[in-house]
């Protein structure tokens, strides 16, 4: 009987160790963290700066299309662009097109609107809740926000909200952001508000959506995008390299708040983990490869 | 605080019930996955009901009025909310306002012509009922048609003609990098398209355009892949930071006290299976 080396082992290795072994890979890091460097992309940059030189007055739809299962990718997203926004003064009218949607853009408000900048609702930022019927609203949207939108999440009439009194249609707000894990989501705000009314579109998206969206980017549809969890954390340092350095428009709550924003960096906390644990990856699959041509080698042998 | 807690148990067994099915098909991912799929499907249900069919639907039939300034069809009309009211007293609210009574929802204007999308969405249901089933297909049609409609226009606008102006790029821009970047997007358009052009064998000259063409693809899946990857660490660093959260002593340790538990569990039911096997 041929002698059965260690890499045509690993061809029939059982599929849980190498489980174990991711989960060892990610679980370590998230406890003994060890501060990997996080250089910013041209994508992410792009993102930012269309963001960024917005004017104060502007207002930004946000759109939340994303649920507790992409959560760690988006969240962080969603708190560090809501930071840059609010840091600039700009007033935020968030929606939801999923259910899921609404739970996540309120944890958010409830973090950066109400504790940390303590904005007042309806003024400075409103949550208008969730809407079934996916691109339709956005179509409805381009119309007539009222018509889609009668009440808030908090079930105020439309009409009663002051941060809506000047915004009848989507062609009222200077920028849409999307926060999106799937369908409907980012393609859908680019095909039926981004394009036909002319309005910037970017996105903070999942890492499987990245290639999608990519030549919407590259044909200046989609002004950059923050690509997963690593987009998140290079968005997290710019915000904050933006507010130490004192570039642009800064608020002064802003400034007090930046220790705050430092010290909450999840995006950033999380990339030893991913950084690592794609180390791994690319290491079983090389040596994945290395058995498999080590065995048809012996195979064509015999 | 007791509800915190009880919340970060629910979260860490499911969490926990879940990630078990790496190791094989157990009756904790069993539960797990069966109480997401209710519990998904009546969180869905809930919202759409009180964030649309509520306020968009009834709120624009009845919008709230002064009953007694009514006269004519709308004292009909509104007497048809005020049964409604007497079944589905929450849905269909009636309010008492300085000793004078409203019914109605919100305050959008009167708009009749829901009343269409309101018998649409009733053929619906009408499914359950096979002798009248068939009114669905009335529903169906509208549904199919709009999608069709809306989807046609925002994917020829934007995706085709939007996607093909941009691949209309110059050879030569008088930069080297940004010159081989157009050109080597423009080659990869063209021969990913010919791939999917059969009207023709490839071979010979054919063959070798082709053949560049999945070369093109094969880096796209690559990508993907790396990309997808990338994603589902993200959402398991995610869920161990939630673990790692809750396995502190103010959440009564729940991380390892339920892990602990279902390792146990798991390796008895395993052991039994594997005894009642032989």
């Amino acid at each position: 009987m041929a002698k059965v080396s260690f890499l045509e082992k690993l061809d029939s290795l059982d599929r849980r160790i190498i489980f174990l072994i991711i989960a060892l890979v990610v679980f370590i890091p998230l406890l003994v963290p060890m501060g990997l460097p996080i250089e910013t992309t041209q994508l992410t940059e792009d993102a930012f700066y269309a963001l960024d030189e917005l004017p104060q007055d502007a207002k930004i739809l946000m759109s939340f299309e994303y649920g507790p299962s992409t959560k760690p990718e988006i969240h962080p997203m969603a708190i560090s662009v809501l930071r840059h926004l609010f840091s600039k003064g700009n007033k935020v009218i968030i929606m939801c097109l999923w259910p899921d949607g609404l739970f996540m853009a309120n944890e958010v408000l409830d973090l950066v609107a109400r504790q940390e900048f303590d904005l007042e609702y309806g003024v400075d930022y409103v949550n208008l809740g969730y809407r079934p019927g996916n691109e339709a609203i956005i179509k409805g949207i381009t119309k007539s926000f009222a018509a889609n939108f009668s009440i808030d999440s908090k079930g105020t009439s439309i009409s009663q909200i002051p941060i809506m009194h000047d915004v009848q249609t989507a062609r009222d707000v200077d920028f849409i952001f999307s926060l999106s894990a799937g369908y409907p989501g980012a393609i859908e705000w680019v095909l039926y508000a981004g394009d036909p009314l002319q309005i910037p579109v970017s996105s903070g998206n999942t890492s499987i959506q990245v290639n999608q969206l990519l030549p919407y980017v590259k044909s200046g549809q989609m002004k950059g995008i923050i690509a997963g969890m690593p987009g998140a954390a290079e968005y997290e340092t710019m915000v904050i390299r933006k507010i130490e350095n004192n570039i642009g428009i800064i608020t002064d709550e802003a400034r007090e708040l930046l220790p705050n924003f430092k010290e909450r960096r999840n995006a950033t906390k999380f990339m030893d983990a991913q950084s690592i644990a794609h180390l791994m990856i690319v290491l079983f699959i090389v040596l994945g490869n290395i058995s498999f041509f080590v065995k048809r080698r012996k195979q064509k042998k015999y | 605080m007791y509800i915190g807690i009880l919340g970060a148990w629910i979260a860490v067994f499911l969490t926990l019930s879940i990630l078990s099915y790496l190791y094989e098909d157990n009756v904790f991912y069993k539960f797990a996955e069966h109480i997401f799929v209710g519990v998904s499907a009546a969180h869905w249900a809930s919202i759409a009901f009180w964030n649309q069919l509520q306020p968009n639907l009834f709120g624009r039939l009845w919008p709230q009025a002064e009953i007694a300034a009514l006269d004519g069809f709308q004292k009909f009309w509104y007497g048809i909310y005020h049964g409604l009211h007497i079944i589905f007293g929450k849905i269909f609210p009636e309010a008492t306002i300085n000793g004078v009574l409203y019914r109605g929802i919100g305050d959008q204007p009167q708009n009749l012509t829901y009343l269409i999308a309101f018998v649409l969405g009733l053929f619906m249901l009408f499914r359950l009922i096979p002798k009248i089933g068939w009114l669905s297909r009335w529903s169906l049609a509208y549904v199919i048609g709009m999608a069709a409609g809306l989807r046609l226009y925002g994917y020829m606008s934007s995706d085709v003609i939007g996607q093909i102006h941009a691949t209309m790029l110059p050879l030569w821009t008088g930069d080297v990098g940004s010159s081989i970047n157009n050109i080597i997007l423009i080659v990869g358009v063209l021969t990913g398209l010919f791939y999917f052009f059969f009207s023709v064998e490839h071979k010979g000259a054919l063959k070798v355009v082709s053949r560049i063409g999945i070369y093109f693809l094969m880096i796209y899946f690559g990508a993907s892949f790396g990309f997808a990857v990338m994603g589902r660490i993200s959402l398991l660093i995610g869920r161990f930071n939630d673990l790692i959260l809750y396995s502190g002593k103010e959440y009564g340790f729940a991380t390892p006290i339920l892990l602990v538990v279902m390792i146990v569990v798991l390796i008895l039911t395993t052991r039994k299976k594997k005894s009642e096997e032989v």
